[in-house]
């Protein structure tokens, strides 16, 4: 190939960046136009799924009080966070592949970061109006008093990028949409039945509970619920570890996955 | 090479429906085979799964709480079967683009349809056996098992299977069918009282589970598995779930006996 005269082999970082940005906008208004009929379904099935997680198991659970009424609540905005990230994304990227859309994305002259960026702001979008319903549900429900701090920006944010890049590495490194969908629905399993999202982690048997000493999930409702709560826990350094270590693992593993040639 | 094209004969009859039906089950249980076993794996973990899980969740349960969660665990067991897999089984077929070929099939599309439902039907059973097991086992209730359980969970299970059957055909967008299914799940096991007794309900939402098929199930089936538990008329939950059964069948059969 020959380069054109007009456009220089190697761009001007400015340039790159600013190309980067447009490759950016024009994505995200791609897959958000692309799928404008879905964005509603997802974005109200989140709050049903932020409320109705909160009220639903308030109705089975015999007494609820208030710290099981604050776990439940956190919880939900917790899994809100990661079933966007490592259950939505791969189903969309499995959805693509099944309809035969997903070659033609990688084929558009667009970085393919920019591709993983757009659709993780996609995901914020549809998380955030779950994760209010969610919390005002529980306020509204049972009382109970949040004490918001500063660490839930970062906690927020790096809970549902490690969940968001862990969903894109799934989705992209397997191939068959069925076995992604599998992937996902046993990943539902776990982290709402197995996992101590929504319940104290005392629960578990000893054996599960150290497991997800080295898991993320635990470690994302240390951070989120010790975010939102006052002496209900104490996050550390170590979850804060433990989450960045898995984002970078799972960010490897998407570049890796998303920058080979088919 | 010469064709006689003299006698056309319309093949009919009992004896052709049968050999039909069973050719299709055996086309339908290979075309599946990978599915099917998955399916089984996932009921089985999904079973003994929510067990532990509504345990975890739950905390410390009476004795009289535990028997409702061991006897609802059957009902969850086979409800993922009918409500879930069907439609989904069938919207692999229109993925695949197989749907309209399984209908050139010169076979009665009954025979075809039968074939699916008994497959589903029966397939639900192992696994919703070995997750009351395990449900039993790890609570150690107290269980009065009578011959209705047969019954029951034959009901059960071809209940599920036919109203799967008929949203698979009636509704045409695999994504609205795994919307559907996903909502199913979600009202399954969060908002029906299965696992828990219908008075812990408010009563507008327990109003509305006697219109829907999924605290029936779980009537008729802890029925069969103790004694004095179930306080409302059993019967009743049978002929709502036959109301089911009926409008299903119906919906599938306009469906499935439509000329395009």
């Amino acid at each position: 190939m020959t380069a054109d005269a007009d456009s220089p082999p190697l761009l001007s970082p400015q340039r790159r960046v600013s190309g980067w940005m447009r490759a950016y906008r024009t994505l995200f208004r791609w897959e958000l136009l692309g799928s404008r009929l879905l964005y509603p379904i997802l974005i109200v099935s989140q709050i049903l799924v932020g409320a109705g997680f909160v009220i639903g198991f308030g109705l089975l659970i015999p007494d609820v009080d208030a710290d099981t009424a604050r776990y439940l609540s956190t919880g939900a905005v917790v899994m809100s966070l990661i079933l966007v990230g490592l259950v939505v994304s791969p189903q969309l990227i499995a959805q693509q592949k099944m309809e035969g859309s997903y070659d033609y994305v990688r084929s558009m002259p667009v970085p393919r970061s920019a591709a993983l960026v757009a659709s993780m702001s996609l995901g914020l979008m549809v998380a955030i109006p779950g994760i209010v319903a969610a919390l005002g549900v529980a306020t509204m429900r049972y009382d109970i008093v949040l004490s918001v701090h500063t660490s839930a920006v970062p906690a927020f944010i790096l809970t549902l990028a490690c969940g968001s890049l862990l969903g894109s590495a799934v989705g992209h490194a397997i191939d068959r949409p069925q076995a992604t969908l599998l992937f996902t629905q046993l990943g539902i399993v776990f982290i709402i039945g197995f996992s101590p999202v929504s319940f104290p982690v005392e629960r578990l048997p000893h054996w599960l509970s150290n497991l997800h000493e080295f898991l993320p999930i635990h470690h994302m409702s240390l951070l989120v619920r010790s975010s939102l709560t006052e002496g209900l826990v104490d996050a550390t350094v170590k979850s804060w570890l433990v989450l960045a270590v898995w984002t970078v693992i799972a960010a490897t593993v998407t570049g890796v996955v998303m920058g080979r040639r088919a | 090479m010469t064709v006689t094209t003299d006698v056309i004969r319309v093949r009919s009859g009992s004896r052709f429906w049968a050999d039909a039906y069973t050719s299709m089950l055996r086309f339908e249980s290979r075309n599946l085979r990978t599915y099917l076993t998955i399916g089984l794996v996932i009921q089985l973990a999904l079973g003994a799964g929510m067990t532990l899980m509504y345990g975890f969740y739950f905390g410390d349960l009476d004795s009289a709480q535990q028997t409702f969660l061991v006897t609802g665990i059957p009902t969850l067991a086979l409800i993922p079967i009918g409500f879930v897999m069907v439609p989904n089984a069938i919207m692999e077929h229109k993925l695949h683009d197989t749907y309209d070929y399984v209908w050139s099939l010169p076979v009665p599309r009954s025979s075809s349809a039968m074939a699916t439902f008994t497959i589903f039907a029966l397939l639900g059973i192992p696994g919703m056996v070995v997750a009351l097991l395990i449900a039993w086992v790890t609570y150690d209730v107290d269980l009065v098992v009578s011959w209705s359980l047969v019954p029951a969970v034959l009901f059960t299970s071809s209940i599920g299977a036919s109203v799967g059957y008929a949203v698979g055909h009636v509704v045409p967008q695999p994504r609205v069918i795994s919307l559907i299914t996903n909502i199913v799940m979600f009202l399954v096991l969060l908002f029906s009282p299965i696992v828990v007794a219908i008075e812990q309900f408010p009563g507008w939402w327990a109003d509305a589970h006697h219109v829907l098929p999924f605290w029936h199930m779980s009537v008729v089936i802890r029925a069969a598995l103790t004694d004095g538990l179930v306080t409302t008329p059993v019967p009743i939950s049978y002929g709502v779930l036959a109301i089911w059964g009926a409008i299903s069948g119906v919906a599938a059969a306009m469906i499935v006996g439509r000329r395009r």
